[in-house]
């Protein structure tokens, strides 16, 4: 009689771990998890005060390549999905200036331009979204851009100054993009 | 496919095992040798126990308290990505964990010494501990991202793990100190394979309007990583070792350290008895192996940042200076610095009235309700009915457990227990012990939260112990 008492609890132990149950699983659910997680962060940011414009003679005041390996990473290259790229441009000088933005490769080849021509102060802040991927511009620009080149020309003179403070022009930069992790 | 694998076996793991040390059911179960491992003063009968090798005490535990299988992968017709972000990314917060346990007994053997009060047991068992606690702000910019995130701080802290394998050598004195009272002690020597820990980590990352560019990204890192023994297996792994290598850096050729068990069992009366007992206050010296990665300091970045004195200089590298300036100023560090941890400490306690029948028992004594001698063994009762307490010591502070328990013995070759356990990671957690004693030969297995079986996938907790010993109660 014990042991008939003793053999219910093992029985339903048993029982249970072996016919214990569980709701249907799907695992080929992974399959369609999707991770793209969207990262911002300032690209670049150059400031020319008008003095030194008016220091240089002629019409181009400075045109400099800047390496930027960051699009460039495989990290980043192989992952990127689509993004904005935003600037803003601020003219307090006296003078129009244009300021041109070239993407290049390894090879120096110019993929994208983006120009801004800005009168003299006062003046509205010039400030562009640039879409790539997704409708907007190819993403390969973003994934093969190694340098940045930047001319600022100056379509004014080389004498008058601003009566604003401190006057310069001044290009901001920063970059959102969307990269698939999964 | 391997992030995939990694991620199955995590969830499998937090789904179908469980978490934890509680050993709730071994717990004062005096029929199984076992028990003297959870308590060193509980009260024994034996005369003489030997463990078989390698499997007189065999324990898993595992568990999520955050998460389960089915609420990822039920296939329920949800969007798998809603119920990602929304029961794993948001759904945890950095309290829930992750985390397991296993111990495997090498050997375990206890004797009577020629005090009758007095009981000696010794042997080595390979122990592995890991938690993880929910990185919170880590998966979140991991899954969303810093956009849209303006001033948000990503908490550096929200890692928090640790982790070793060890074997552990011990060598325990439980003794009858008087009628009421019997008491134990159980020295240990920690021999450490491998370690891991990154528990105070500090600092955060974010995103701010920018004071010249559009924004700004600020790291401030105060963060460690100590390991011990992980290239050496990991080297190991690579040149076809790892046995040797285990097996060296578990028999004293890693890491050492000493520690200390105590406990006690105390008759309140004929049939009420209280016990306690705190287990592994003690430390591991390492200083074998060691490889402690920091990352320390703080630095704000704009972006290439080109103001007017740097115009002169058009043919430097800014991109390349400002990488050069975050790793200055965020020194990223490897050294091998020895370290000391201290071994998460666990304490029970618990309050068993008995009652029903007397069981005979099968030891070598004049045992009874009132036995004639101090020296004898307590009766033991066919009921017992009580309540238990666990804590232990975690990174994030003590973890505690309530246990209400039912102890039924049929004669002495079978033995049941059933717990009914609340804690962190279930209100409805059942386990069931069953010990049988067939002449000198003990087994037993346990195993708990037997209500998850209904719907395994479900579960966030399950754990189970069994194993074989032989034992003697002298002749009578």
């Amino acid at each position: 009689m014990k042991l008939l008492k003793a053999l219910v609890p093992i029985s339903y132990v048993i029982s249970i771990l072996f016919i214990g149950c569980s709701d249907k699983q799907d695992f080929d659910q992974y399959e369609d998890l999707s991770i793209t997680p969207t990262y911002e962060a300032a690209i670049l940011y150059i400031e020319t005060p008008e003095s030194f414009i008016n220091a240089i003679t002629g019409v181009d005041i400075v045109t400099q390549n800047f390496n930027f390996d960051a699009f460039a990473t495989d990290i980043f290259a192989n992952r990127v999905i689509d993004g904005v790229i935003t600037y803003e441009v601020e003219n307090t000088t006296s003078k129009e200036l244009e300021i041109t933005v070239e993407f290049t490769d390894d090879g120096d080849n110019v993929l994208d331009t983006e120009v801004f021509t800005i009168q003299a102060a006062p003046t509205a802040i010039d400030r562009r979204e640039i879409q790539y991927g997704d409708g907007g511009r190819p993403i390969d620009i973003i994934t093969n851009t190694s340098n940045f080149r930047v001319t600022a020309r100056n379509n004014g003179d080389n004498s008058s100054t601003s009566n604003i403070d401190d006057a310069k022009i001044t290009l901001k930069s920063s970059a959102k993009f969307r990269l698939r992790l999964k | 496919m391997r992030i995939r694998n990694l991620i199955y076996m995590a969830f499998l793991g937090a789904g179908f095992l469980m978490q934890g040390q509680n050993k709730q059911l071994l717990y004062d179960f005096t029929e199984i040798p076992q028990s003297l491992l959870l308590n060193p003063g509980a009260q024994t009968d034996f005369k003489w126990y030997t463990g078989f090798p390698a499997l007189s005490g065999i324990s898993f535990q595992a568990g999520s308290s955050g998460v389960s299988v089915n609420d990822i992968f039920a296939d329920d017709g949800l969007d798998i990505n809603d119920k990602f972000r929304d029961r794993l990314i948001r759904g945890m917060d950095t309290r829930d964990e992750l985390s397991g346990t296993y111990q495997l007994e090498l050997l375990n053997v206890g004797f009577r010494g020629k005090d009758p009060d007095t009981f000696y047991s010794f042997g080595i068992y390979n122990e592995g501990d890991g938690i993880g606690y929910w990185f919170q702000d880590y998966a979140i910019l991991a899954f969303e991202g810093n956009a849209n995130s303006l001033n948000r701080k990503f908490d550096l802290g929200d890692l928090k793990t640790r982790g070793e394998i060890v074997n552990v050598f011990h060598f325990g004195i439980n003794k009858r100190i008087n009628d009421k009272i019997t008491g134990g002690v159980r020295g240990k020597i920690y021999s450490g394979i491998l370690d891991f820990n990154s528990t105070r980590n500090k600092g955060y990352f974010v995103t701010t309007e920018g004071q010249n560019n559009l924004l700004a990204n600020t790291l401030v890192a105060d963060m460690e990583m100590r390991t011990s023994g992980m290239n050496a297996v990991w080297d190991a792994q690579d040149e076809g070792t790892l046995g040797s290598t285990i097996l060296k850096r578990g028999f004293f050729g890693g890491d050492l350290g000493l520690g200390l068990d105590l406990g006690l069992s105390y008759d309140l009366n004929e049939q009420t008895v209280f016990t306690a007992s705190l287990l592994d206050l003690g430390f591991i010296y390492h200083a074998n192996d060691i490889r402690t990665y920091t990352l320390k300091g703080s630095a704000t970045i704009e972006g290439v940042e080109i103001l007017p004195a740097d115009l002169v200089n058009v043919n430097d590298d800014f991109y390349q200076d400002l990488i050069d300036e975050v790793e200055a100023f965020i020194p990223f560090e490897i050294n091998d610095k020895s370290y000391l941890t201290f071994r998460p400490t666990k304490l029970y306690a618990s309050l068993r009235y008995n009652f029903g029948e007397p069981v005979d028992s099968k030891a070598d004594c004049d045992c009874g309700i009132t036995p004639a001698s101090r020296n004898r063994n307590r009766a033991k009762y066919v009921n017992g009915l009580g309540g238990q307490l666990y804590m232990i010591n975690r990174p994030r502070g003590p973890q505690a457990a309530l246990s209400a328990f039912y102890q039924r013995r049929f004669g002495n070759f079978m033995a049941i227990k059933t717990t009914y356990t609340v804690d962190k990671f279930t209100a409805t957690n059942i386990g069931l012990g069953l010990n049988l004693q067939a002449g000198p030969v003990n087994l037993y297995f346990m195993a708990d939260n037997l209500l998850a079986y209904r719907n395994v996938a479900a579960s966030r907790y399950a754990s189970f112990q069994l194993g074989i010993n032989i034992i003697s109660w002298g002749t009578k």
